[in-house]
């Protein structure tokens, strides 16, 4: 089944278009990675996922409901969650307080989810009382991580969670987010690490100037000569 | 991140260590920076002058009393100062913009209030047009006749006080709807100069009512121990509203909410925070401080002009730019220091050279703490 269908969106800031026909699918549980060179408009893709950005056309589906025009507040009730790519913590308030926001649209914070996130991410618990300002940047990312986590989405966004960690902290990101694609929630991977990403991903798109250069299994497009070469480093 | 980086993770990584490195460097080196000298300036500053008010009290130059007296009236000040302070700090974080007639809704507070008051404490003792207007024209009904004070007519006072909150709000949310609503995505400068407009619309509007006749408001309360009854009032009723805020902060949901979006604007909205909700509430809790304010600092006061707030103005930009302006927490710490240093400076000053003293500190400061300081620190 599918899970989010996008289907020759377009999309930009104000009058600056930077999504051309971009089409884009992710199945139920399945685990897709995004690539492409800097300004290729990955995180706008994201955005526009999330309704913050100009809508210009096409269409974005998720469990077959059209939700372009839905706000926020409407788009994490249907389950998606949603990891920013930089700025993805509130600086100033605790670990605890920031896994509060995370449920904001609920009357109560469901205790079961913290628990949950603790076991995943047991370092989260032993910070709870921090500020997240104070925290490290790769326990920011799991903190994000957990944030979006809260309401047991069942498609989580990932904008580059492993930017600006040391290479062992890379590889144990990785399998965080391998875990969380095993319980059965479905993951759209933005990635700066694109080999190790396209590696571990069930299917792969490669997006150039706001639009699909190339679409295939992780392993295809690993495999594949021209993509390589042109953005993959040889 | 660069172009780089798609070639894989090892560039990557390695150019961050790289200038983590000569970052570190950097700072090892770093020779004593013009910043690190006024630090220690005001630093040795404070330390002479902490030992010159040892030897005044020793050679009883001063004496013991005075500097009690000195020390409570900074207390006293920086109450009403951080009341106004709080709200300022926090439409600054939470909108985005200075917010220059913040002033004159203190000034709002005071008459809105003190007409309540008037009313209810003084029905029948005077017109309701000299009632309403708080004496807004000479040779009617004095102070005396009124009698408003704490003791004699603390319900008429409790009301004011409400009603000066409550119009202040109304007051606030609706110059929110006709001004700020429709610039919100128009970025701080703009926004700062039209609040420069509403602080002269708004206070025209209120001399066209009240006039700008300075006048007596209150009548004298009787002394409490060491202290004036209404500055005892003022420091109470401020400190418990204060730590109402902050249980309202940490603990409510809508707190966080605001905390939240002071942080991260963009993120609160992913959260599904209702940011336009957060804004009215910001806009309640802020203008009904800052009215509180203005009607608490009449009843000490004892005297109302239309003024009021806009020359109050420059000294709680003071103590929220020195704790680091959008930050709640630190608006209270620089609130604390501006009313402290207005006041016990006058252990050496003339009082019209005192507010100057707070101003210098606070440039003084700056220069040592560019963002304030609890500015870094994020504490909203
Ligand atoms: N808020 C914005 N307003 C206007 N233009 C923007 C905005 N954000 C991004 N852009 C532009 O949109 C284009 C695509 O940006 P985007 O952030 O989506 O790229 P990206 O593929 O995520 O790049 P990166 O790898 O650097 O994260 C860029 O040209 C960028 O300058
Ligand atoms: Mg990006």
């Amino acid at each position: 089944m599918t899970l989010l269908d996008v289907a020759n969106l377009d999309s930009g800031y104000g009058d600056l278009q930077i999504i051309n026909g971009v089409d884009m699918q992710v199945g139920d549980g399945e685990y897709v990675t995004i690539v492409g060179p800097n300004g290729a408009g990955k995180s706008t893709v994201m955005k526009s996922v999330f309704g913050l950005t100009t809508y210009m056309g096409g269409s974005i589906e998720f469990k077959g409901t059209e939700i372009s025009g839905y706000r926020p507040e409407e788009i994490i009730s249907t389950g998606i969650g949603y990891v920013p790519q930089s700025d993805n913590v509130f600086p100033s308030m605790s670990v605890m307080e920031n896994l509060e926001m995370g449920a904001y649209i609920l009357d109560e914070v469901p205790q079961e989810r913290i628990d949950r996130i603790f076991d995943r991410f047991p370092i989260l618990e032993e910070r709870r009382q921090q500020n997240a300002g104070d925290l490290s940047g790769g326990q920011q990312q799991m903190l994000a991580m957990g944030r979006a986590l809260m309401l047991d989405p069942d498609l989580l966004l990932l904008d580059e969670p492993s930017a600006g960690l040391a290479p062992d902290l890379v590889q144990d990101m990785f399998d965080r987010i391998d875990r969380i694609n095993d319980d059965g929630t479905g993951v759209l991977l933005v990635e700066q690490n694109a080999k190790e990403a396209l590696r571990r991903c069930n299917r792969g798109y490669v997006l150039v100037q706001g639009q699909n250069r190339y679409e295939d299994t992780g392993d295809a497009l690993l495999a594949d000569e021209q993509v390589r070469k042109d953005f993959l480093g040889g | 991140m660069s172009r780089e980086s798609l070639t894989g993770m090892g560039e990557n990584i390695s150019g961050g260590r790289i200038s983590d490195s000569a970052s570190a460097v950097r700072n090892r080196l770093s020779p004593t920076s013009g910043a690190d000298i006024v630090g220690l300036f005001v630093a040795l500053l404070m330390v002479l002058l902490v030992l010159d008010i040892v030897r005044r009290l020793v050679t009883g130059g001063i004496a013991y009393t005075k500097l009690l007296e000195y020390l409570w009236w900074g207390l006293r000040d920086a109450m009403y100062i951080a009341l106004a302070a709080v709200g300022l700090s926090m439409t600054y974080s939470i909108l985005q913009f200075a917010n220059f007639s913040h002033g004159d809704l203190i000034t709002t507070g005071a008459f809105g209030g003190w007409a309540a008051a008037y009313l209810v404490g003084g029905w029948g003792l005077a017109s309701v047009g000299e009632l309403v207007l708080v004496r807004a024209t000479s040779g009617g009904v004095s102070p005396g006749q009124v009698g408003l004070q704490v003791f004699a007519s603390p319900l008429a006072i409790l009301i004011g006080m409400v009603v000066a909150g409550a119009v202040t709000v109304l007051v606030a949310l609706a110059i929110d709807r006709l001004v700020y609503k429709r610039m919100r995505d128009q970025g701080g400068i703009s926004m700062l100069i039209a609040s420069v407009g509403v602080a002269l619309a708004l206070r025209y509007f209120l001399a066209v009512i009240f006039t700008n006749r300075k006048r007596g408001v209150t009548a004298t309360a009787p002394d409490v121990g060491p202290f004036t009854a209404h500055e005892l009032t003022l420091v109470i009723i401020a400190f418990a509203l204060i730590v109402g805020l902050h249980l309202l902060l940490q603990r409510t949901k809508l707190g966080k909410s605001m905390r939240a979006m002071a942080d991260n604007k963009d993120l609160a909205l992913i959260t599904g925070i209702p940011t336009e909700r957060v804004i009215t509430a910001t806009w309640i809790i802020g203008a009904a401080f800052a009215g509180i304010s203005g009607y608490l600092i009449v009843l000490d006061r004892g005297s109302v002009s239309i003024n009021l707030g806009w020359f109050l103005l420059l000294l709680i930009f003071a103590a929220v730019i020195l704790g680091g302006i959008g930050s709640i927490y630190g608006a209270l710490v620089g609130s604390l220091i501006i009313g402290m240093t207005v006041n016990v400076s006058l252990i050496w000053l003339p009082s019209d050279l005192a507010k100057v003293s707070a101003f210098i500190l606070m440039i003084l400061i700056l220069v040592f703490k560019p963002n304030g300081l609890l500015g870094g620190v994020e504490t909203t």
